[in-house]
């Protein structure tokens, strides 16, 4: 099981292959440049969707992007949350 | 160090060789690693894939070769050295010569080989 966390928009190489790495039983935190992949309606959030892979966001991040109403396909989760998704995953790795 | 005790590291590498400081630091961090006799792999990925070429003059940019560091991997122990079997087709690089033996993948045992490390580094 693997947390990834993914701070890169949609048009970026980092976005493409964590999507293409991430499997069931693994865990996508959206946070930085990646929360805008989120916004619902969006290609990249219907990629996302599609993941094997559960998919998170992180609240502060979408917030100060302007975009945290814009998000219903994904669950927001704040800093304790991620925390607690650090303990719970053996291995986290950064795409950026 | 018992073998039960060892740590295994892999190291995604994924940044071009000369255009940031990134690609050294990821190189300079796996031989440290390995100097201290930390089973290391090397996932080559991406843009990461082109420090693999030979050939490479960085004197020209008035910077020390990542190709001849890289040819050095064996020595420190670091067997196991390997790529994205896409990325290689993205650049044209599949059956290339490259600087060490490389085992390209597909994307299901590259998400197998990082289900089974221990750490994962992206650089």
């Amino acid at each position: 099981m693997v947390m990834h966390t993914l701070n890169a928009t949609a048009g970026s190489e980092a976005f493409e292959d964590c999507l293409r790495l991430a499997k069931a039983g693994d865990s996508i935190l959206l946070l930085g440049d990646g929360v805008y992949s989120a916004v619902a309606g969006g290609q990249s959030s219907v990629i996302l969707a599609a993941s094997p892979a559960d998919v998170l966001v992180l609240e502060d991040d979408a917030a100060a992007a302007g975009i945290q109403l814009k998000i219903s396909d994904f669950p927001l989760v704040d800093m304790d949350d991620f925390v607690s998704l650090s303990e719970r995953y053996p291995r986290q790795l950064a795409w950026y | 160090m018992s073998n039960a005790d060892k740590k295994s590291m892999l190291v995604l590498i994924r940044r071009a060789p000369y255009s940031s400081s990134l690609a050294r630091a990821s190189v300079d961090l796996a031989l440290a690693a390995a100097a201290f006799e930390q089973q290391v792999d090397l996932l080559f990925q991406g843009d990461g894939v082109l420090q693999l070429l030979p050939n490479q003059q960085s004197e020209l940019l008035g910077l020390k070769s990542i190709g001849k560091v890289l040819g050095s991997l064996p020595l420190y122990g670091i067997e196991q050295v390997y790529v994205d079997a896409r990325s290689l087709s993205r650049y044209g690089l599949a059956g290339e010569n490259f600087v060490v033996p490389v085992i390209p993948l597909e994307d299901e045992a590259m998400s197998e080989l990082l289900a089974r490390s221990d750490h994962l580094v992206s650089c």
